[in-house]
């Protein structure tokens, strides 16, 4: 038998209520099934508009979800209060502009205790070494714990905002354009970096982006989302090398040609 | 003669801490009828290039050049006289380039009474034969809208609009796909491809994006701590780039690399903007640098139409 999945989403249905007589609007994800086996990658790819946000905050238990399905560990739709609070704490999320997601007023080493003794852990030389750990393991210098966000480049911001979504251990990682706002050279630093951490920690990983070469590249399946319908989903290496959708194809093609994936 | 035609262009702005050099040396030559793309990572000084074409650059930045012309004339003095009759600037957000409180009507109606003395029943008809130019489909509805009313795509061919209102030849196109998505964006690169072979535009494109390159430009120029390093046709730069710099670049791309294995980043950083440097300024990152690269300035490499600059000779490339 095949080990259960991180992540097992069922037909899944969210739409947003215009009003409370106005026309049911078409759903912004149109029953999605998917998943996500321990340890790999699962690229979301879409435009703006394609369902993949309100996938990802359903996920996070941020929006009602109308009918369908999450398992994740659980039954993840069933949890409530302190307990849906503590399952969270498993999930890691990085945003695409670290600059809006790590506060200003804080020193680094202040932005990666946060969530820990949100959690409840003890302020200590234990929680220091744990700080200093996360710094290094994301490829930064300890002296860059008495910084500020603002004094860090845009890459090694990126890396304190994937440190700060280990601190709790998670065993998902959500990422939503961690890539988007980066220099193609520093792009490959943090894809490398995410590598690197799958592979030490064992991570499972939700990568979100409009950027098809990139997910193509690190992510070990594939789903493309059109309009809240999933238009394709497979390993990585089939949907690149045979995309059913004209809209996959559509995206592959553009650009230069040559692509050795 | 290029119509735009810039030699060794450098623009430094004074700040209490030392001159900081946003562009250091930069040569561009665009012919009539291209779209030259103009490549880089963030603060290598493509737009700055840009904006000191447009006479936009910061106030008491200092600008010296050999050459700085536009179609003969010294950009220098004419930048702000040019701007808006000659050169247009498409930017990177669309939603920003609007006025979120007029009409698309309105908008557009003050750009051409600007340029053209025109009644106003003849501007209307130009307005809505320059949103059917830019292909948008029902331009009576547009004309109507808010920017808020319509799509980011929809928004860059309002501007695309605006630009050719003023009866502009040469665009600035400073990152015009990046806030739009892939499929969006490269329906905007065809209209702007259909718009430099109907009309005979020449465009500026500034981006980051090898696939832009790649899908809209005819030649280009590869940008690296405010110097122009590298030249020539698309697939020649490509395909066969000369400067370890375009190729490190190239090699980054997720897609350079087997899926799932190692990306070549590149080590280390720019040189900060405030920094002297001799010798080649990729010098310190290269993997291919020799004792004479940081020491002194490289030649010009060339191969046809294609140049560089570099110390390794042509066959190393």
């Amino acid at each position: 038998m095949t080990p259960a999945p991180m992540l097992d989403v069922d037909t899944l249905v969210i739409r947003y209520r215009a009003g409370l007589f106005a026309a049911r609007p078409k759903p912004a994800v149109n029953g999605a099934s998917f998943r996500l086996e321990r340890g790999e990658t699962l690229g979301i790819v879409g435009e703006s508009g394609s369902g993949k946000t309100s996938l990802l905050r359903a996920i996070l238990r941020l929006l009602p979800v109308e009918s369908g399905a999450i398992r994740l560990g659980q039954d993840w739709l069933a949890l409530k209060g302190e307990a849906l609070r503590k399952a969270r704490q498993k999930i890691g999320v990085v945003s695409q502009n670290p600059f809006l997601s790590l506060s200003p007023r804080l020193t680094i080493e202040e932005i990666l205790a946060e969530p820990m003794l949100a959690a409840g852990q003890r302020q200590g030389a234990a929680m220091r070494e744990k700080i200093a750990t996360l710094l290094s393991d994301c490829g930064l210098p300890a002296d860059f714990l008495a910084r500020r966000a603002r004094e860090l480049s845009g890459g090694q911001a990126q890396r304190v905002a994937i440190a700060r979504a280990l601190a709790l251990e998670p065993g998902l990682l959500i990422l939503d354009e961690p890539t988007s706002a980066l220099d193609v050279s520093v792009q490959a630093q943090i894809l490398n970096l995410l590598s690197d951490l799958k592979e030490s920690r064992g991570l499972s990983m939700l990568f979100v982006t409009h950027n098809l070469k990139v997910v193509a590249h690190i992510s070990d399946t594939l789903l493309v989302m059109r309009r809240g319908d999933v238009v394709e989903f497979g390993r990585t290496e089939d949907v690149i090398r045979a995309p059913a959708e004209a809209y996959t194809r559509e995206l592959l093609s553009f650009g230069r040609k040559a692509a050795t994936v | 003669m290029p119509l735009l035609d810039v030699r060794d262009l450098s623009v430094s702005i004074p700040t209490p801490d030392g001159d900081v050099h946003a562009v250091r040396s930069v040569s561009l030559e665009i012919e009539r009828g291209e779209i030259h793309g103009v490549i880089g990572e963030s603060g290598c000084g493509k737009t700055m290039t840009g904006m000191a074409a447009l006479g936009l650059a910061p106030k008491g930045a200092r600008i010296t050049a050999e050459r700085f012309h536009f179609d003969g004339e010294d950009l220098r003095e004419n930048a702000a006289r040019l701007r808006g009759r000659r050169i247009g600037l498409i930017s990177q957000a669309p939603a920003a380039a609007l006025n979120p409180v007029l009409s698309i009507a309105r908008q557009l109606d003050d750009v051409i009474r600007a340029h053209r003395d025109m009644p106003r029943q003849a501007r209307r008809a130009e307005a809505l034969s320059l949103l059917a130019a830019t292909g948008l489909p029902d331009p009576e509805r547009v004309l109507k809208s808010y920017p808020h009313q319509l799509s980011g795509g929809m928004q860059q061919r309002v501007v695309i609009a605006q630009a050719l209102a003023t009866g502009a030849d040469f665009l600035i196109a400073d990152e015009p796909t990046t806030a739009l998505d892939v499929s969006v964006g490269a329906q905007v690169l065809a209209l702007l491809r259909k718009l430099v072979a109907e009309r005979g535009l020449t465009v500026l494109m500034i981006t980051h994006d090898m696939d832009v390159i790649a899908e809209a430009c005819d030649r280009a120029t590869v940008l690296y701590a405010g110097r122009s390093v590298e030249t020539g046709p698309v697939a020649a730069v490509l395909q066969s780039p000369g400067h370890p710099y375009t190729r490190a670049l190239l090699a980054a791309l997720p897609d350079a690399a087997p899926h799932g294995a190692r990306l070549a980043a590149i080590e280390g950083s720019i040189p900060p903007p405030r920094s002297a440097i001799t010798g080649c300024a990729f010098a310190p990152r290269c993997p291919q640098a020799m004792a004479v690269c940081s020491a002194e300035p490289p030649p010009e490499r060339r191969r046809d139409a294609h140049r560089w600059l570099c110390h390794l000779p042509e066959d190393a490339a």
